[in-house]
């Protein structure tokens, strides 16, 4: 019996002691294959899954030394039936491949002749086969090979795609690294991208995702479409392009609702692209618009439905997805790796923290107690209505305007969920409110006087969640929010992330109403954030108040 | 001949005939009388055929070779030797065949076993009989070894293939198909095939038997030798070699599941138990929930669960009365019946993971039962379920150790194919192996889920589990009486092998801010207790995963710890800080844990006037009551309204009764009456008349008259002639039916198999009547069926009173 710093579960979950003098080693082996579930402070979890081990499969990692790195770094005997259960799933990938035959193009061919007739007839597939050319090799209709995938991976047996990207329309592209490098990380996320052809790019919040993105159109070197969650955020990525690449201003055009240019590399919102006119969807013509060399997802977690549809005509070219946090609330992270790619760069935040990329920070939750009129208030409200009631309490104004004081001469962002609270912090604090009917334009005329530091505090409807680069922001209070998500927590929290000029501590309150279901909601939010390794003290408002 | 194998049995020294008795034990069950009685025994067909069925292949083959040397009188030694080549194998072989006596005789001349034709294929390694057996022109063929030579020869390519095809065994053949016919004529023309019909057998269904004469077969197998392939060696499968160290890892890893897995089946079992299907065994869908239960497949859940009850473990038992459902099943005479696990559960969970491994591995070895048949269907595609009475198979126990000796017999750590496994054990008893295929299989698969092998090759303590439970093969030969209990005091060294690759049990937690309780490793039993009270278990193997909830910490609370009992525990346990999320959680859910208060009271007094209420309380007349205040204006007692009410009005106060609604009860005093009793006419109407039938003799009376029915309706419907024939008045039609008529009708019936109605008398002299679908019809009986019942019934012709085809 070894002293390894692993724990192999039967439900194939694996628990990796961190403080254990082999944790890095351990985490470096076993990281290819198992995916990261929890980071907490002391044994983090990693799952083995089908998804992971064919992942691993793909970047060429074989049964044997899965099985290896399990054994060399467990503490205890590692049961047989697991051990065979990781060769039989990794065996079932890569039956079956998809090809491109020199006479009928795209062709789905069978390593094994079995799988490929199990496969062949089951009725999933229907429609998306062509005729027989042998025994061993089918025809694919080109404009199902992501729905073949999708399909195939349902059915559990993963083909392996060598049919190859197409380049796409060549643009000339550099990173503009001048007084700045690609952190280490970064570099590393580019070339596992790379390297995989296509795939998805998890980084904490702050830790400069657009900067990978940009890396990667300069590998690419071609025409890149970028697909963003709003029009600010669109900007954003414009800014930082025109900043860090050798890309011009022209180069870069915005697809949103306001203006429709396609450019070399065109940046459009994911509001635009699934607006429908009539019931069709209007602006679909712009994935054909040019012959893109690379698409990049922003947010993947927040793809919406209709995308992934589009994206399955999309597999012949190269896809970068990018996030903080794969949690899907719909569950459908299966989908983002059949049509997307699997997962190719993952990173504990605390690890990113630890070499200072990204801001330490403190999170708080403030607990106040509700007057007896709010408790009663409470006490009697529509199960439908009692979040509302309990996270827009009036009680929990003092206790922010608290917060702000204490954290004066900082950047402070506050963050709520309800439209009329947010027009009661706004008075409270005498601070402006940036919502959903704010115009673009007004939008960012604050984030600019935020950023140079002429205003000190706003207030932030959902419109905060993500995608806002306000580099200065070292304070965050979350008034209320969308129930229990956990990833607008993290989003949230991602805010403040970005480390600041001095190296200050960045600082994240959320404001409860004790013994109501916000305090549930709460811990349910901070579990994803928990299990990234951030642990929240808990105060009391009366102390704030103090 | 008998006499003859006595003589020599006779002659033998006390070592040789120990000798004997050792190597065939069952000579000696019972002890012979004497040395003739012995001989006759050993000599008898299964006595024989017992001794036959653990030799291997070769030795076989050389059984073979001395029963072609037979002569009608004797073999000789010496040609028996030539035939195999006269190796030293050959010679060992003759010699283990001798010492069994199965083939006996002194200087040169050998006698065979009577009993070994009888017992063995009639065509010894695969060779036809002599030709002078079978034909005459074949005979005069064979005689002349030139010509038979240039016969062979010229037959053309298709016959040579049939010849060779025979030649390699068995001699005997039938013509399948048309293509063969012509290849098949010239040979027979040739008379190098002879038609046989099989003894006195009815022709067989393919045609023709043809059967190659010996002469012929030894001509064809001149490259191979006359026995054929021999094999003095057994077949080496082929092995992937790991090392033990790897084997006894995964194998110990395995084993804690299956103890865990065991338990956690059994545990499952114990919340919800399952119902004994009324043909035996566990339902599929029970055996599937408690797979899902704890993460298993079906196949492995049966086994552990076959496996669990061979422990003694999991027993069946009435189910809990106090069910509905049941008790009205149980009034028609059928007590419905669950699975449970036994107190010996109890006693097995408090041994020591290795120890418990052992057990169950040991009634694994030992059950004779086929886990691996679950999920399949019998020939009446039926399924087969878990623990039904259907799993026994009385060989399973041999199968399996057969399959693990001959595992344990390869070198450490050697990882064969199944396929070369099989091989190795066919031939080393060729005739046991037969029809055994399934079982190995099913063996190699059970021994990876126990974890007795592990990456194919069998783990050091299961070498050692092995060899206790089968020592130097000297147990009790008919494999009767179980093993285990040798050692009383101190581990086994099965347990203590295993007990050295089990990782060693922890007693404190890492507690994380995200709420989650890392065990590093098998709790101590007191730990997992306490765990077990405040949080859910979230994932287990090596280590435990649990998870502090806010229902967990109630749940605590109910059972009677404090928020400060918590508080300590994690203190205490815990090698890392107690995260402020959890000191937090726990407070929150004390503070509002008993908020609330429910109880039960007989009756409450209410008053909106405080002083009233205090007067009541204070009153030292009501003492006796035991009043307790709830609140100002509210008390309460255990005793009833009434006796409040009385007691009040006694005490001078003038309390008012209220309903559960709070509206005023308005009482007026009503006269007494005794209970009501039957009037004594009714009570004496018929004094003989059975008080109440008991529920069984109820069901049997219920079904006696349901009988009854049925047989009156189904004679109603009979068709009117068929009555009438029987002697059922219906006007117009007495006469019986002419019984020609009657026996044209069923003859038409058994052609066209249709329904007919016959009436007939049956042996107590009342007339039937019945439906049913003649089959046969002759030698004085009528042989049909009923399709309802899918019984067959014989009728005699003359008790048939009338035929009628059914409309």
């Amino acid at each position: 019996m070894s002293d390894g710093p692993l724990i192999v579960q039967s439900d194939k979950t694996l628990l990796l002691e961190v403080d254990h003098a082999d944790a890095q080693a351990c985490r470096m082996a076993i990281a290819p294959f198992a995916e990261l579930e929890r980071s907490p402070e002391h044994v983090h979890t990693y799952r083995l899954t089908p998804l992971g081990l064919w992942n691993a499969r793909a970047a060429g990692h074989d049964a044997e030394s899965v099985v290896d790195a399990l054994i060399r770094f467990s503490r205890y005997p590692v049961p047989h039936a697991l051990l065979v259960d990781v060769a039989d799933t990794m065996d079932r990938y890569g039956r079956l491949q998809l090809v491109n035959h020199p006479q009928h193009g795209l062709v789905l061919r069978g390593l094994d002749r079995m799988v490929l007739i199990e496969v062949a007839k089951s009725k999933k597939l229907a429609g998306m086969l062509g005729g027989k050319l042998d025994d061993d090799t089918i025809v694919v209709h080109p404009s199902e090979r992501g729905r073949l995938k999708q399909a195939l991976l349902k059915l559990g047996w993963p083909a392996e795609d060598l049919a190859g990207y197409v380049d796409g329309e060549a643009h000339e592209i550099e990173l503009a690294q001048d007084g700045w490098h690609l952190r280490s990380y970064q570099q590393e996320a580019v070339d596992g991208f790379w390297a995989g052809g296509s795939g998805v790019v998890v980084l904490p919040c702050g830790a400069g995702k657009t900067l990978v993105g940009a890396a990667a159109m300069a590998t690419a070197k071609a025409t890149t479409l970028i697909l963003v969650t709003n029009t600010v955020a669109g900007r954003q990525w414009k800014r930082e392009l025109v900043a860090r690449t050798s890309l011009t201003e022209d180069e870069v055009g915005e697809y949103s609702g306001e203006r429709k240019e396609i450019r070399p590399v065109t940046i459009a919102t994911y509001q635009v692209l699934t607006a429908r006119r009539g019931g069709a969807f209007t602006h679909l013509d712009l994935f054909g618009a040019r012959d893109w060399g690379l698409v990049i997802y922003d947010e993947v977690h927040l793809l919406p439905a209709p995308i992934f549809r589009f994206t399955a005509d999309l597999q012949a070219r190269r896809r970068l997805g990018l996030t903080a946090t794969l949690v899907r609330e719909d569950g459908r992270e299966g989908d983002v790796f059949s049509l997307i790619g699997p997962k190719r760069y993952d990173a504990p935040w605390k690890d990113i923290e630890a070499q200072g990329w990204i801001a330490p920070a403190e999170c708080t939750e403030v607990r106040v107690t509700l007057t007896d009129d709010e408790r009663m208030a409470y006490a009697v409200s529509e199960s439908e209505d009692r979040y509302r009631v309990a996270s827009t309490a009036r009680t929990k104004l003092p206790v922010v305007k608290a917060l702000v004081d204490r954290h004066a001469g900082e950047q402070v962002l506050v963050i709520a969920s309800y439209i009329e609270q947010l027009h009661q912090l706004g008075e409270y604090l005498d601070a402006p409110i940036i919502e959903g009917s704010t115009t673009n334009k007004q939008r960012e005329k604050l984030f600019d006087q935020f950023r140079s530091g002429e205003l000190k505090t706003l207030v932030l409807s959902k419109v905060g969640n993500f995608s806002i680069d306000l580099p200065e922001a070292a304070v965050a209070i979350q008034v209320s929010g969308t129930f229990g998500s956990r990833q607008e927590e993290a989003q949230r929290l991602g805010r403040v992330l970005r480390p600041k000029s001095d190296g200050r501590q960045a600082h994240f309150y959320t404001v409860v109403s004790r013994d109501t279901i916000d305090t549930e909601y709460a811990a349910h939010r901070q579990r994803f954030l928990a299990e990234q390794g951030y642990a929240y003290t808990i105060v009391d408002a009366d102390d704030v108040l103090a | 001949m008998a006499t003859n194998l006595a003589d020599q049995l006779r002659a033998l020294p006390d070592e040789a005939l120990g000798a004997l008795l050792r190597l065939r034990p069952d000579l000696v069950v019972p002890v012979p009388s004497d040395l003739g009685a012995l001989a006759a025994r050993a000599q008898s067909r299964g006595s024989v055929a017992r001794c036959l069925d653990s030799l291997d292949q070769f030795t076989l083959e050389i059984l073979d070779a001395v029963r072609l040397s037979w002569d009608g009188e004797r073999a000789s030694e010496a040609a028996a030797l030539a035939l195999a080549g006269d190796t030293a194998a050959a010679r060992a072989a003759l010699d283990r065949l001798k010492a069994r006596f199965l083939v006996y005789g002194a200087g040169g001349d050998l006698h065979v076993a009577g009993a070994v034709g009888e017992v063995t294929s009639p065509y010894p390694a695969g060779l036809g009989r002599p030709a002078e057996q079978l034909d005459a022109r074949a005979a005069a063929l064979a005689a002349d070894p030139a010509k038979l030579r240039r016969t062979v020869l010229a037959a053309a390519a298709p016959a040579r293939a049939v010849l060779d095809r025979l030649a390699a065994g068995p001699p005997l053949g039938a013509q399948t198909s048309a293509a063969m016919a012509e290849p098949v004529q010239w040979l027979v023309d040739n008379a190098l095939l002879v038609r046989v019909a099989e003894g006195s057998r009815a022709p067989h269904p393919d045609g023709d038997l043809i059967e190659l004469p010996r002469e012929v077969g030894l001509l064809l197998r001149r490259d191979s030798g006359p026995l054929g392939e021999l094999h003095p060696d057994p077949p080496a499968p082929e092995t992937a070699t790991r090392t033990q160290k790897a084997v006894d890892n995964a194998g110990a890893g395995q084993a804690m599941e299956a103890v865990r897995h065991t338990e956690a089946l059994l545990d499952a079992l114990t919340a919800e138990p399952a119902t004994v299907l009324r043909s035996g065994g566990l339902g599929v869908r029970d055996l599937r929930r408690l797979a899902r239960a704890v993460g298993l497949d079906d196949g492995p859940a049966a086994l552990l669960l076959e496996v669990a009850a061979a422990c003694g473990l999991l027993g069946e038992t009435d189910a809990q009365p106090t069910a509905r459902g049941v008790q009205a099943s149980r009034a028609l005479g059928a007590a419905e019946q669950v699975f449970l696990p036994t107190t010996g559960f109890d006693l097995w969970r408090a041994a020591g993971t290795a120890r418990r491994w052992e057990l169950l591995a040991q009634a694994w070895l030992a059950m004779t039962r086929q886990p691996g048949l679950v999920g399949q269907r019998d020939e009446r595609d039926r399924p087969f379920n878990a623990l039904a009475p259907e799993l026994e198979r009385a060989a399973a126990p041999q199968s399996r150790r057969e399959l693990l000796g001959a595992l344990g017999g390869l070198p450490k750590g050697a990882a064969p194919d199944t396929g070369g496994l099989l091989a190795l054990l066919t031939w080393r008893a060729p005739r046991r192996a037969r029809g055994r295929e399934a079982a190995y299989r099913d063996t190699v698969t059970e021994a990876a889920v126990l974890g007795v092998t592990a990456l194919g090759a069998l783990t050091s303590y299961g070498r050692v589990l092995v060899a206790e439970a089968d020592p130097d093969g000297d147990r009790d030969p008919l494999g009767i009486g179980p093993d285990g209990n040798r050692s009383p005091g101190g581990p086994s060294p099965a347990v203590a092998a295993l007990d050295r690759l089990l990782p060693a049990p922890v007693d404190h937690v890492l507690v994380q801010a995200d709420l989650s309780v890392v065990v590093p490793g098998p709790p101590e039993p007191e730990l997992a207790n306490e765990l077990a009270a405040v949080a859910e278990q979230e994932s287990a193997g090596g280590a435990s995963v649990f998870r502090v909830t806010a229902a967990g910490v109630r749940r605590a609370l109910d059972a009677g710890y404090s928020a400060g009992d918590l508080h300590t525990l994690f203190k205490r346990r815990s090698r890392t800080p107690v995260p402020q999320a959890l000191t937090y959680l726990i407070d929150d859910v004390a503070r509002r844990h008993g908020g609330l208060r429910v109880g039960g009271a007989g009756s409450y007094l209410r008053s909106d006037d405080e002083a009233l209420v205090a007067q009541v309380f204070a009153d030292a007349r009501l003492g006796p009551l035991g009043l307790r205040r709830l609140a100002p204006t509210v008390l309460c007692t255990a005793y009833p309204s009434q006796r409040l009410l009385e007691a009040l009005r006694d005490a001078g106060y003038a309390p008012v009764p209220e309903d559960a609604g709070g509206a005023v009860v308005l009482s007026r005093p009503k006269a007494r009456r005794a209970p009501a009793r039957m009037p004594a006419l009714a009570r004496l109407a018929d004094p003989l008349t059975p008080t109440g039938l008991s529920g069984p003799r109820l069901a049997g009376v219920v079904e006696q008259i349901r009988k009854g029915d049925a047989a009156a309706r189904t004679a109603r419907r009979a068709p009117t002639t068929v009555r009438a024939a029987s002697g059922g008045a219906v006007a117009g039609l007495t006469s019986v039916q002419a019984h020609s008529q009657a026996l044209a009708v069923l003859q038409q019936a058994v052609r066209d198999k249709a329904q007919v109605w016959v009436g007939y008398v049956d042996a107590h002299g009342a007339t039937l009547s019945r439906l049913v679908r003649p089959v046969s019809l002759g030698a004085g009986y009528l042989r049909a069926e009923d399709d309802r019942t899918e019984t067959l019934h014989t009728f005699a012709l003359h008790r048939i009173t009338a035929a009628v085809l059914e409309e």
